[in-house]
């Protein structure tokens, strides 16, 4: 298979001309526009479409639309875009409509800055828009992953039709990694039990999330709840590296892991047990994989971040606040260094 | 005329912004309250702590700045304290045209005493080049390349001058930087009507559209005397004022040749059918408002 240099974003959207999505709708806005202007230029070419809106919430709601007719449909933003697309991201979990979601995130709150940032945890992980729903979030570490997990989050979006993000950072959008073009490309089929496509077997579906009567709509979010427990037990993907007899396991992920992968092996050089455990899904939580290391020795957790603590709670919840948890983080665009994160490793070691 | 934007901005050379920001500044006068979307402008001339505006300055998200503008001035309203105090808003052709088409629209309906300054250099250019609701018919940007299947930007830009006479606002006007005097005049005359009041900008960027950092005042220029930027006033819904080019008029193919947006236009097979598709364009302005 081709290997290529490429940017984080370009592979994103190379990851999404191989899953088979066809329409792909975006708005500018850096870190992430690289990956509209690569959907434009290559799109049409394939004989797709590209639709540039003419704002963030244009953008999903077209999303909305297309993936209601049961295509795989794209599009990507970064922290104040996402913000402005949440009601559509609400409206797609309500109407159970699969689609790819690419953040690269960028540094705020606010405006902020355009510099590399993993603040939209929050915001993306636990939700972001009104009502009781989940997105599935899978967190890319390198340029390859950036186009494996667009591929599969189409295969998670449609297999649960719920929307999936794809969580980079402005580092992971812009940085030039080799990539292993994918061996097959797909060529999905439209699912015409539910979607609304223009033929007369799908005539009589309905794409809403309109419940007027309270227990009607109470049962469909107990349905959808189930399906979140479903995702749970299924879905749930992390890497772990060092970590058997490791009694300091830091938890990062996106650039954020690559940085403590160094710091991993660096302290191991100076003797000191440490290991990385790295969520891929950030919804699914790894939180039995976490509470099955804190049940089994005395350890701390070091949550690495690019942002105010917001996966440290999530740890903290996942051990049922067992073990001791540090915080190391920057926030403002600045990347952690693995200084940084071996002067917390080096205090903690000391201190035991 | 003193300057209310001070130098030392991080504007390129040659920079649009920049000009058409120091000429609404000079029109509207020192007793006015900016109100600026993000976009280069407010990139180019605030990182903080630092500040080229002489004047009280608010920064809004993209989609907004009119309906902050509406905060702003209904709150000096509320406050008693607005008597000849000037709310501008100033937003490029994405923040006008497009996000903020939405916010713009209620601040005209509603009747704020604003006035709203879209410096239009024709794509987002603070994010590198995407097209807009103001890109030109067949310009090449990012997001509608030039190729096999495109000869760029397929729609012409959005009359956005209409859509906002349409709202009933008392003052519109088309202006240039190429055209200092008229620019600052046209602010000035907007700013003393009361109500929201509409100053479209015609603003080339060296950047985006490709041309020399000295040539700016020419490519602007050249769009005026081409007939497919035209400049006149409309009072209450009706042209009032034009700016007359009469036998100054030069075909398109002069202001296409001087940007590489339109390099395309010369060497892809089919060129010259575009390009009289765009000499169509200044052909019917120059019908429409006699110039």
């Amino acid at each position: 298979m081709a290997t290529q240099l490429v940017k984080g974003n370009t592979a994103a959207v190379i990851g999404a001309l191989y899953a088979g999505c066809d329409c792909y709708f975006g708005y500018p806005i850096t870190p992430a526009s690289e990956i509209l202007q690569e959907a434009s230029k290559y799109f049409p070419k394939l004989g797709r479409k590209f639709v540039q809106a003419e704002s963030e919430e244009a953008a999903i709601n077209m999303v909305y639309g297309a993936a209601s007719t049961g295509h795989r449909v794209m599009t990507a933003s970064s922290g104040p875009g996402i913000s402005l697309k949440q009601e559509g991201v609400s409206y797609m979990a309500g109407a159970e409509l699969p689609c790819v979601i690419v953040d690269i995130m960028r540094a705020g709150p606010g405006l902020g800055n355009i510099g590399p940032e993993q603040g939209d945890y929050n915001q993306v992980v636990k939700g972001g828009g009104h009502g009781n729903y989940k997105n599935i979030v899978l967190a890319p570490n390198s340029v390859q992953e950036m186009c494996d997990f667009v591929i599969k989050g189409f295969e998670l979006a449609f297999k649960y039709r719920n929307p999936v993000v794809v969580l980079a950072d402005g580092v992971l959008g812009q940085m030039v990694e080799s990539l292993q073009f994918p061996e097959v490309s797909e060529k999905p089929e439209i699912d015409t039990e539910w979607a609304v496509s223009g033929t007369a077997e799908t005539r009589e579906n309905l794409i809403t999330s309109i419940f007027l009567d309270f227990n009607q709509l109470e049962e469909f979010n107990y349905k959808i709840q189930e399906k979140y427990d479903l995702i749970e037990e299924q879905e749930v993907d992390c890497d772990e590296y060092m970590t058997e007899d490791a009694n300091i396991i830091l938890v990062s992920y996106g650039i954020s892991s690559r940085i403590c992968k160094s710091a991993v092996d660096q302290a191991r050089k100076e003797g000191i047990k440490v290991g990385l455990f790295r969520p891929k899904t950030l919804f699914p939580f790894p939180k039995e994989e976490l509470k099955t290391i804190a049940d089994s020795k005395e350890c701390t957790f070091v949550s690495v971040e690019m942002s105010n603590g917001q996966m440290l709670e999530d740890i903290k919840l996942a051990i049922e606040c067992s073990r001791p948890t540090e915080l190391v983080y920057r926030m403002g665009g600045n990347l952690i260094t693995m200084d940084q994160v071996l002067d917390s490793i080096r205090k903690i070691a000391g201190e035991e | 005329m003193k300057s209310l934007l001070a130098p030392g901005h991080r504007g390129c050379a040659g920079c649009c912004d920049a000009m058409a920001a120091k000429f609404t500044l000079m029109g509207a006068g020192e007793d006015c309250i900016v109100v600026n979307p993000t976009g280069c402008l407010e990139v180019m001339t605030t990182p903080f702590p630092e500040t080229s505006w002489e004047v009280p300055w608010v920064h809004s998200l993209f989609e907004n700045a009119a309906a902050v503008g509406s905060g702003v001035e209904a709150a000096l309203k509320a406050l008693g304290k607005k008597g000849n105090t000037k709310i501008v808003v100033m937003g490029g052709d994405g923040a006008s045209l497009d996000i903020g088409m939405r916010s713009i629209s209620g601040a005209f309906e509603r009747g704020h005493d604003l006035t709203y300054v879209c410096i239009d250099n024709e794509a987002y250019m603070n994010t590198g080049v995407q097209r807009s609701g103001a890109t030109p018919f067949d310009a090449s940007t990012t997001t509608s390349p030039a190729g096999k299947v495109s000869f760029g930007n397929p729609r012409p830009k959005k009359n956005m001058p209409a859509i906002i006479a349409a709202h009933g606002s008392p003052y519109v006007a088309t202006t240039s930087i190429g055209y200092p005097k008229d620019m600052i005049n046209k602010v000035k005359k907007a700013t003393e009507i009361e109500g929201p009041t509409y100053i479209h900008a015609h603003a080339p960027c060296t950047t985006g559209w490709g041309f020399d950092t000295s040539k700016t005042v020419e490519v602007a220029k050249m769009a005026v005397n081409t007939g497919l930027w035209p400049l006149y006033e409309m009072e209450d819904g009706e042209v009032t004022k034009v700016r007359k080019l009469g036998k100054n008029i030069k075909p398109v193919e002069d202001y296409l040749k001087m940007q590489r947006r339109f390099r395309h236009l010369f060497s892809m097979e089919g060129g010259e059918e575009e390009i009289a598709k765009i000499q169509a364009i200044a052909d019917k302005n120059i019908e429409v408002y006699g110039l």
